[in-house]
């Protein structure tokens, strides 16, 4: 097992939980600059499936359940498509979200992955997002995210995200949030 | 039976003008709806391009009935409801994959792709031999039929042939299914769930133009993403039997490509296929461009961007809503990922579009479900006595945006429902 580097853990979930109080409280201005121009925003569908070989662990994946080759997303953005979701919100008539949603983003189980030679750091986590539109319209929904974070003026920036959902139905009417 | 009859009566317009929104909201409405529209009508299943091989399967739904749809070893689409015949167990658990049988895991019985029964443990000592397997194969739906490439299913037996229940609608769907000698293919499901009455979700899908202005304010003064344009305004026809398709006539001097503010890449593969297109369809066809339709009562489509949609019920307040994107089989994989991303981005779940559809849904589901609000009718009167024809469209056209396709749906759906000839 390799040490951990209790700095570079502590910087993630500073930057995590950061992350999440910024979206949280709506500041979208303030999240779009820890996102890199080159990012790749995605969603994959997800589905029920069989596995290759029951007999082996390692084959029982969870990619073997996510988007393939001919198949949708429901959501893949780029820097654009990212921008271009957060300006909706401003045109005063993105429905969906007005009045704004009220959200708790929780973000745990911050696992730095792979160190790669451009600096950049693969991270896994687990998010568990709950959003309210009043009592009648409440949602909650977890997630793996897969994240590949550059570095730039000292920081980190998002440069990919991968969010799989925990289900194959998305429950609670849209996704209007940020996950 | 009779209570429902009159409750129908009492809540759609003779000329489907008005409704009640009783009809959104009845239990007892729901449940004859099962019956009389998800048990008789044509509903879609998928597409061929899902079943790539014999042995492919897929899990969908028709109504409430949850349906397996496989490919036999003979190369042939059937499609079952998705219970063991033994104890009704549920029998294949995956969405989508390729099979050589299916086991029910209660007690093992084992069918074949095309429903038989193939064996069932103990068949000798415990049932002495006497099972009879030809009676005890999968439920198969009634009826199967494909239209240029989608599947469709019925529950009864006695169903018209699927090409007179699309009627003048194949006309239409011909632009999207027959452009290409290759046909489409469908890629990916999003499906989702969404707090609404099923016929809220599929009037929007039918006619609708009307909403694209405010409920689409977000996606009016700037495009969806940088290199999309603006969706044009489309004519609303009604080509028959509770169909609906909006399409955009696009003048002579522009070309399909600038019409539909596509990228580069995109405007170079239609041209490329003019020709092809108006060898298929004739003169007039390839100048018109779907907006929006329903093939009554739950296949949504927004052709304009690539996805089609089947609208499942699940009780009166909710849908599941499955959404996939349809393309030339035969277009070159860079156009079909432009396609999928543009439309992906504006429908579904998370589309500029869609999440603010959803929203309107919703509300009007919950907040017509009150005593006091059911008493009350709903306007559907646009352009009523207005309905026209335009030289070469089949059915009746709305001259400009008209309520008139969804008074057609809620027509087909009356006569449905009171079971007069459709």
């Amino acid at each position: 097992m390799t040490p951990v580097d209790a700095q570079l853990l502590a910087d993630l979930q500073l930057w995590y939980a950061r992350e999440a109080r910024l979206l949280d409280e709506r500041r979208y201005d303030l999240w779009l600059e820890m996102v890199d121009v080159g990012v790749r925003y995605q969603v994959p569908t997800r589905y029920l499936t069989a596995q290759g070989n029951v007999g082996d662990f390692g084959a029982w994946t969870v990619d073997r359940e996510l988007t393939q080759a001919a198949d949708v997303f429901l959501i893949d953005d780029d820097y654009e498509g990212v921008r271009t979701r957060i300006e909706r919100l401003q045109s005063g008539m993105a429905w969906a979200e007005m009045p704004p949603s009220i959200t708790r983003r929780i973000v745990g189980n911050v696992e730095p992955g792979e160190v790669l030679e451009n600096g950049g750091i693969e991270v896994f986590s687990a998010l568990m997002a709950f959003k309210s539109r009043g009592p009648r319209e409440r949602s909650f929904l977890t997630a793996q995210r897969r994240d590949l974070l550059g570095r730039s003026d000292g920081d980190f920036r998002l440069r990919r995200r991968t969010v799989i959902i925990d289900d194959t139905v998305l429950m609670g009417e849209n996704l209007s949030i940020i996950l | 039976m009779n209570a429902c009859v009159d409750l129908i009566e009492r809540s759609v317009a003779p000329d489907a003008s008005w409704i009640r929104p009783d009809i959104f909201a009845d239990q007892a409405l729901y449940r004859l709806e099962q019956e009389r529209i998800f048990g008789r009508c044509w509903l879609l299943l998928g597409h061929e391009s899902q079943l790539p091989e014999a042995g492919s399967f897929f899990r969908t739904h028709m109504g409430e009935e949850p349906i397996l749809v496989t490919r036999t070893l003979e190369g042939e689409v059937r499609a079952f409801l998705n219970l063991c015949r033994h104890r009704g167990a549920q029998l294949c658990h995956e969405d989508r994959g390729v099979a050589k049988s299916f086991n029910c895991r209660y007690h093992g019985w084992a069918y074949a792709c095309d429903g038989k029964l193939l064996a069932a443990p103990g068949e000798k000592q415990l049932y002495y031999g006497e099972l009879d397997k030809e009676e005890w194969g999968l439920v198969r739906v009634a009826r199967v039929e494909s239209y240029k490439g989608l599947v469709f299913g019925n529950f009864d037996p006695d169903a018209e042939p699927l090409a007179d229940y699309l009627g003048n609608m194949a006309w239409y769907l011909d632009i999207l299914l027959d452009r290409r000698a290759g046909g489409t293919e469908l890629l990916g499901v999003q499906r989702w769930r969404i707090p609404a009455n099923w016929k809220v979700v599929a009037e929007n899908h039918v006619g609708d133009e009307y909403h694209v202005g405010f409920t689409h304010g977000s996606q009016l003064p700037r495009p969806i993403r940088s290199r999309a344009a603006p969706i044009p305004m489309a004519r609303e026809i009604r080509p028959e039997l509770g169909h609906g398709i909006g399409v955009d006539v696009i003048p002579e001097d522009v070309s399909p490509g600038e019409r539909g503010g596509f990228d580069e890449e995109v405007n170079e593969y239609l041209r490329s296929i003019a020709g092809e297109m108006k060898e298929r369809l004739g003169e007039m066809r390839p100048r018109l461009f779907p907006i929006h339709g329903l093939v009554f009562p739950t296949l949504g489509m927004i052709p304009i961007l690539n996805s089609i949609r089947v609208i499942h019920p699940i009780g009166p307040g909710e849908v599941e809503l499955w959404s996939y994107c349809m393309v030339d089989r035969d277009a070159p994989q860079q156009v079909k990922d432009i396609l999928v991303q543009r439309s992906i981005a504006a429908f579904g779940p998370a589309g500029a579009f869609e999440q603010d559809d959803s929203a309107n849904w919703t509300g009007v589901t919950r907040n017509t479900v009150g005593q006091q609000a059911r008493k009350h009718r709903l306007n559907l009167s646009m352009g009523l006595g207005h309905e026209g024809e335009v030289a070469g469209l089949p059915g009746e056209v709305g001259l400009t945006a008209s309520d008139i396709n969804q008074r057609g749906f809620y027509l087909r759906w009356v006569r449905e429902m009171t079971g007069g000839p459709a």
